[in-house]
């Protein structure tokens, strides 16, 4: 199986929880036969990639320098996103099987590869603009949550990390429940729960 | 290739969504890449009523579902809609198998949306660029202008060829962006004829606009400080010493008011009509009955107005600047006149309207110009040609070659 992995951070960028998550997740793919990619932000450790741990690792920069806020600078990086993950599947000949997106950073380049390349997406939940943004709803917070709601949309199968999170999403977005799986990274199963999800989506993905 | 040359054309307006000259320069273009048997998809955005999909003149129409929640700021916007197009013209591209040869992206607007394309399916890209905004501003002062300075020389570098309508835009793009000489194509806009080719009689409806001993002097174009209307009022005394003429002015904008104040001023408010904006065939009507139409602009990328006027056969006075100056060779096809000179205006438009046999001589070859040089037919088969040259140069890459195997 060769899995791609999109996260707006990964070490040693550390902004919040997620880098170091992303981290072990890979490694732990990589112990388990799956040739994993990391496609990650940093801003000058960019050109070609490292193989840390058999993790092939790509850094993306944002080819817009200035900007006026977190969403615009979101929003140019994507294509960048897109570029590296298009690279990987014309190399390994079109076969890239899954692509696992943290947050919804990278939800846009994620849609667009579906969309253009049969490439089926999980869309990994770490946290939600609902609870970040403490209730705001200015047209900045709106761009976030329909970008959330686009990428819960068009996903193959969501993850998240507890059961609260679930229902949040149910919540908030009114995700049919089957469509979601809760797996708790602090469980003994977590990885081999996490590949089970990857082999469900990929399965049903061949047989569309 | 056995099957025809396809293009996907990335447009933010497409009739009738029509905000500003990419839409009709769009629609031209496609339309007669189509009849030169081109196959051409356009994905744009939405419009009330206008269907999702249609078939225009031989061209597949794709109106996507541009983000509508309230934007935080028109760039925004413009980052948010490509996200929606871009999924769409995936969907759609994939749907044909690949099937599109080109992507053809028509400015900054739809840069986000052009780029990935091009890297997710590995297909050659065009950019035109019908402005910049060092241009519409003359200046970078903050950051927000900053932004989307740098995504159009993104887009430029990007993009395998960059197109522009005129030699004046080709060396404001190299110098804006730094932008390689064999980057850059010219290749003009262009005017359709055909719709001043009604023949019936104009007497009764030159009457709502001037008197029959007074000769039409017509400018249009937004009521903004660059376009040079206020010239234009300054330069109608001197004008009216020797001539009777009723000043027409179409269209409008946020010197309207200033400039009407102005006119009352200096006693001139029978002289001068302010039309405001008018329908499509009241402005080519008009175009049809001026004795002259007058272009004082202070600033011009390319200027459509005087092309125009030169199929609606009015003879043209324009200020020589920008792409006015690449337009129109003076004494030949129109009146050239220095720019921000109300005297040297003046001077033009008496030259044109108190010469008759003058004033027929420019009609005849600007006119003859337009049918040479200005024809959308010729201009979509220049198009192709660059199509053409780049799919050659594309077929020899190792995108090409790794692309297509199956």
């Amino acid at each position: 199986m060769r899995v791609i992995i999109f996260s707006w951070e990964y070490p040693p960028r550390i902004v919040g929880q997620l880098a170091d998550y992303v981290k072990r997740l890979a490694g732990l793919l990589v112990k388990n036969q799956v040739q994993t990619y990391v496609v990650t932000y940093h801003d000058y450790l960019t050109g070609g990639h490292d193989d840390s741990d058999g993790v092939k690792t790509v850094r993306v920069s944002n080819p817009v320098r200035t900007h006026i806020g977190v969403l615009t600078w979101v929003l140019t990086l994507n294509q960048e996103v897109e570029r590296v993950a298009a690279n990987v599947h014309y190399d390994t000949g079109k076969q890239v099987d899954l692509i696992d997106v943290h947050d919804w950073h990278f939800i846009p380049a994620a849609v667009t590869l579906k969309k253009a390349l049969n490439i089926p997406y999980i869309y990994s939940v770490e946290s939600l603009e609902n609870h970040r943004s403490h209730g705001a709803n200015t047209p900045f917070n709106m761009a976030i949550k329909s970008i959330e709601w686009l990428g819960m949309y068009e996903a193959d199968a969501l993850q998240v990390k507890s059961k609260w999170m679930r229902d949040e999403i149910i919540r908030a977005y009114k995700v049919p429940s089957d469509r979601m799986k809760a797996v708790s990274s602090e469980s003994a199963n977590w990885i081999r729960e996490v590949l089970a999800n990857y082999d469900a989506v990929t399965r049903s993905a061949v047989l569309r | 290739m056995s099957r025809s040359l396809s293009v996907m054309m990335l447009s933010w307006e497409f009739p009738p969504r029509i905000i500003g000259g990419i839409s009709p320069h769009v629609y031209y273009l496609s339309k007669s890449l189509a009849r030169s048997g081109v196959k051409v998809y356009v994905v744009t955005c939405d419009f009330p009523k206008a269907p999702q999909h249609e078939v225009i003149d031989g061209v597949e129409v794709f109106r996507i579902d541009s983000y509508k929640n309230p934007a935080p700021d028109f760039a925004t916007w413009v980052y948010l809609m490509n996200v929606n197009m871009q999924k769409e013209a995936a969907a759609l591209i994939n749907s044909l198998n690949g099937e599109v040869d080109i992507i053809h992206a028509h400015d900054w607007l739809v840069a986000t949306a052009g780029i990935g394309l091009k890297h997710v399916f590995r297909k050659p890209l065009f950019a035109t660029m019908h402005s910049t905004e060092i241009g519409r501003r003359s200046e970078i002062r903050s950051d927000y202008e900053r932004m989307i300075h740098e995504t159009e020389a993104w887009l430029t570098y990007e993009a395998w060829k960059v197109i522009c309508c005129s030699d004046y835009m080709i060396s404001h793009v190299r110098w804006a962006f730094g932008l390689p000489a064999d980057k850059s194509i010219m290749i003009p806009n262009g005017v359709n004829t055909e719709v001043y080719t009604e023949t019936e009689d104009l007497g009764e409806f030159r009457k709502k606009f001037a008197l029959p001993e007074e000769k039409i002097a017509l400018f249009v174009g937004r009521l903004v400080y660059e376009k040079g209307v206020h010239l234009l009022v300054n330069a109608a005394p001197r004008v009216l010493e020797k001539v009777n003429v009723k000043f027409v002015i179409v269209g409008n904008g946020y010197m309207k008011e200033q400039l009407s104040s102005l006119v009352k001023g200096m006693g001139l408010a029978h002289k001068v009509l302010f039309t405001g904006f008018v329908d499509d065939v009241t402005l080519r009507r008009l175009q049809r009955c001026a004795d002259v139409s007058v272009v004082p602009s202070l600033f011009e990328p390319f200027g459509i107005v005087a092309l125009e006027a030169m199929a609606a056969k009015s003879p043209i006075v324009v200020s020589d600047t920008g792409g006015l100056s690449e337009i129109v060779e003076h004494d030949i096809t129109g009146v050239k006149v220095y720019v921000n000179n109300p005297e040297s205006l003046a001077w033009g438009i008496m030259k044109v309207l108190s010469d008759d046999g003058y004033a027929s001589w420019l009609r005849t070859n600007a006119y003859r110009k337009v049918e040479e040089k200005y024809d959308w037919n010729k201009i979509a088969q220049r198009t192709k040609d660059a199509y053409s040259a780049v799919l050659n140069e594309y077929s020899r890459s190792f995108w090409a070659q790794k692309s297509q195997v199956k």
